[in-house]
């Protein structure tokens, strides 16, 4: 019959199609894993690293913003005074030495000799003061503060209240402390800086909006003599350019770097790895991420009363909610602790007891004592974040089983961002939190801050303050353990895990490194 | 003639009134502004108010809407708060892009789709009839960005003969710009194609049971000039009305296809805006692709003149 010849063609056709992609697919290898170690630097290769970003950021100045896409790309052009290493504590960068007085009240700095701008210009003692000063404007952790040159070579920083945390604060990652040259901060707008001059291994040479921003390696960078060691230490420049495209969709960072075009793809959705790890040339890099954080509404709404928090944290099943979100437990960690094991300074698994109890009929007992009418609790989530959207469903299935009626609200990430902030719009939200170095640096623990979720404990600000004087560290880390304790039994958030997340480069690059972001100097490219 | 057209041009300004209204107001009433985007995660509520005030966005909504108004008549759509550049200048940087990739795309369907619609016509009814039908069937089933996956998994990636994103200006070279453009543009053209040769074919279906057809075949005329010459001209009325629509899409910004290729055109302009809340882009862009629109729509009307001289007699 004339219709069955058709549609034999039609089978025909689409066979091929099936044999065409199939195959020409890539040989399988095995897969490699993530991060290359050893410290050694190797020779300069020359060569345009091309990297694969997802979103655009509306500046590079990281004074003005703590978005992760400024971060990222700022840390090849800019540098601090001091900066994190791969433990997080505090190490020199700019300042050659730094010293803490006795009262805590200042810091004196050394400042290294001959660091040059992009500019080509000298950085000087009042470039430094300039910056600082831009930088610190509305900081609550510093105060009252002054900026003060001693010589040529020396600045000091002078609080008004004493801090054992300040060294932290001024390595902060969210928000670098770039220094800049003096003008180019005097003339900064609203929204950051017009001109980006830095003195970091890269320097900044045009801006396609929406499209790529070219970096080249800066010629008369000084490097620090001792060795690389997670941000800061030796930092080389080996090849000759960084472009830094924008590239909005997921499939195609991924289909970009398996076919070369991109040497790095940043933030890969999960899934993708199978395909990533079949294919020839690239290499899936897991790097951890933070905690993934329950934020309750504790100004209104049914969640001021702190025993329906602990009833919805005792049902919770962390595992479940945490393969939800990111799929498998090569991503996440079921850690009650804010910090990581390698911070030793500050780990602590104090108040793990309350962690991940997932004891339903406690929970429900609790949910009976605090006379709980069936309100509706609304979530607050977004698609534009898979993983907070998985976790957030997977809430609202278990908050149901614990005789809660729930409603979830999808918006995009603008509207959530402004909705956080109307204490009638929510009960719950999900969010990330970056991994940080103290505890006085995450925005949900203290109430001055008035983060959304308006956490009010009387007892954590006081250890706060507490840890924020503190000369001991062996106290500190008891204060800390004690924050942890109180943190587990007044629930401002439910620390539901650690994740990771994931990248990807291609096989020609030598020597990655990754610490909250990527990392590419000390990077070479083979041919 | 030429009243006829300063007719039209004038028509166009209401309707961009009322379009510059409606946009206006939309964007401000959704919830989410700029300046928490552009602060970020973990800025304080007293960092983004601040931010607000000095972007001019607690003023009251009539007084922001009357100072962009006003703007626009003087040729100032306002400036994008993201990208730290003019509105014009940002739509006129994105257009090269989205205008390249629609007549590329609209080529494609035009090669593909008139003579499959035209033989498929003339064939109506036989197995080569029905298979292109059935490709024709399978292209508008297909989604845009599944079309365009899987030609960038197939010829990026796997025979690595073309780039699997990204874009270059004819400025640098014909060839570079076309290497960028194939994959994107045969994924829009295809899909066009299978709308435009069902239209071109059921159109040619209908000339071709016309009595003068059957007048010109009787007088012994050479089959090809009866079906290109006189019948493709009078179907063609209704083809060009689906190429305008079509094409007009395409201007509009094929959003799916400009993100998955990664191009800097229109239609991720627009969408970039719209995430990041940029408003006076947003704003902007929409009455300037709505002003494209309407020309775009005036041209072809002008064009039915050209293909059918009644139509331009009627018009005097």
């Amino acid at each position: 019959m004339k219709l069955k010849k058709n549609s034999n063609y039609l089978i025909l056709f689409l066979l091929l199609l099936t044999l065409l992609i199939v195959g020409c697919s890539s040989e399988n290898t095995s897969s490699s894993s993530d991060v290359s170690k050893g410290g050694s630097t190797t020779e300069a290769s020359g060569g345009t690293i091309k990297v694969a970003y997802p979103t655009q950021p509306q500046s590079l100045d990281p004074h003005a913003t703590t978005a992760e896409a400024t971060r990222d790309a700022a840390k090849l052009i800019y540098e601090a005074l001091v900066t994190l290493d791969s433990n997080y504590e505090v190490m020199p960068q700019l300042a050659e030495s730094y010293e803490v007085s006795e009262d805590r009240k200042t810091v004196t700095f050394k400042l290294r000799e001959g660091i040059k701008f992009h500019n080509g210009n000298d950085m000087t003692v009042a470039d430094v003061i300039a910056s600082m000063e831009k930088w610190g404007t509305n900081k609550a952790e510093l105060g009252e503060h002054t900026w003060n040159e001693i010589d040529a070579a020396n600045v000091k920083l002078t609080l008004t209240e004493p801090s054992s945390l300040i060294m932290y604060f001024l390595a902060d990652q969210g928000n670098i402390a770039a220094i800049m040259p003096k003008d180019i901060v005097a003339s900064a707008g609203a929204t950051g800086v017009e001109e980006y001059i830095g003195t970091g291994p890269f320097e900044f040479v045009d801006w396609k909006q929406d499209e790529v921003i070219h970096f080249k390696k800066f010629e008369e960078y000084q490097p620090d003599t001792d060795e690389a060691n997670g941000l800061g230490g030796k930092k080389e420049a080996l090849v000759d350019a960084i472009d830094w495209h924008f590239v909005a969709d997921s499939s195609t960072r991924v289909n970009g770097l398996m076919s070369g075009q991109y040497h790095f793809s940043h933030m890969l959705s999960y899934d993708s790895i199978p395909q990533l790890e079949n294919s020839k040339g690239s290499v899936v890099d897991v790097w951890p991420y933070g905690l993934e954080g329950l934020v309750f509404n504790k100004k209104s709404g049914v969640f001021t009363d702190v025993k329906l928090r602990q009833a919805v944290n005792y049902a919770l099943d962390m595992e479940v909610i945490m393969s939800s979100a990111f799929t498998s437990d090569e991503f996440y960690t079921l850690e009650s602790s804010l910090f990581l094991p390698n911070q030793t300074a500050w780990y602590t698994d104090a108040g793990k007891e309350n962690y991940n109890q997932k004891d339903l009929e406690k929970a429900k007992k609790l949910l009976k004592e605090t006379g709980y009418k069936g309100e509706e609790v609304v979530i607050l989530t977004s698609r534009d974040y898979e993983h907070h959207y998985n976790a957030a469903v997977a809430t609202q299935q278990q908050l149901e089983e614990l005789g809660m009626k729930t409603k979830l609200d999808v918006y995009d990430w603008p509207t959530l961002l402004e909705r956080r902030n109307d204490p009638e719009a929510y009960d719950i939200f999900y969010t990330g939190f970056s991994t940080t170095s103290t505890p006085n640096q995450f925005v949900f623990l203290d109430s001055e801050t008035a983060w959304p979720g308006w956490t009010e404990n009387a007892e954590i600000d006081r250890l706060l303050s507490e840890i924020k004087v503190e000369e001991n560290p062996e106290k500190s880390l008891s204060l800390t353990a004690e924050l942890h304790s109180v943190m587990w039994e007044d629930l401002p958030i439910i620390n539901t895990g650690h994740n990771s997340r994931v990248s990807g480069h291609s096989e020609k690059i030598e020597g990655y490194k990754t610490m909250l972001g990527p990392i590419f100097w000390n990077v070479s490219l083979k041919e | 003639m030429k009243a006829y057209i300063l007719k039209r041009l004038l028509s166009i300004i209401p309707v961009l009134l009322i379009v510059a209204v409606i946009v206006f107001f939309i964007i401000h009433l959704i919830p989410g502004d700029p300046a928490s985007v552009i602060l970020g995660e973990e800025a304080t509520p007293e960092d983004v108010q601040t931010l607000r005030e000095e972007l001019g966005l607690n003023l009251p909504i009539y007084e922001q809407f009357i100072h962009w108004f006003a703007g626009i008549f003087q040729g100032d759509f306002g400036n994008s708060i993201y990208m730290n550049m003019p509105v014009l200048e940002a739509f006129v940087s994105h257009i090269g892009p989205t205008l390249s990739l629609a007549l590329l795309a609209q080529s494609i369907s035009i090669i593909i789709a008139i003579p499959l619609g035209v033989i498929a016509a003339k064939r109506r009814g036989t197995n080569v009839d029905q298979l292109f039908m059935i490709i024709a069937m399978l292209g508008l089933s297909i989604p845009s960005f599944l079309l365009a996956l899987l030609l960038m998994l197939i010829f990026g990636v796997n025979l690595q003969w073309l780039p699997v994103a990204g874009y270059s200006p004819v400025s640098t070279g014909l060839w570079s710009h076309l290497q960028f453009m194939i994959l994107p543009a045969i994924s829009l053209g295809a899909i066009q194609a299978a709308v435009i040769s069902r239209m071109s074919r059921s159109s040619m279906i209908d000339i071709l049971s016309m009595n003068y057809i059957k007048t010109a075949k009787a007088k012994g005329v050479k089959d090809r000039v009866v079906v290109y010459k006189h019948a493709l001209r009078n179907a063609f009325i209704p083809i060009l009305t689906i190429l305008g629509e079509t094409f007009g899409s395409l201007i509009t910004g094929a959003v799916v296809t400009e993100t998955v290729f990664n191009l800097p055109g229109i239609g991720q302009l627009v969408i970039n805006a719209i995430v990041r809340r940029d408003y006076a882009v947003i704003q902007g862009t929409i009455l300037l692709i709505a002003f494209s629109y309407l020309l775009l729509n005036l041209i072809i009307d002008l064009l039915y003149g050209l293909v059918d001289p009644r139509i331009r007699l009627s018009r005097k």
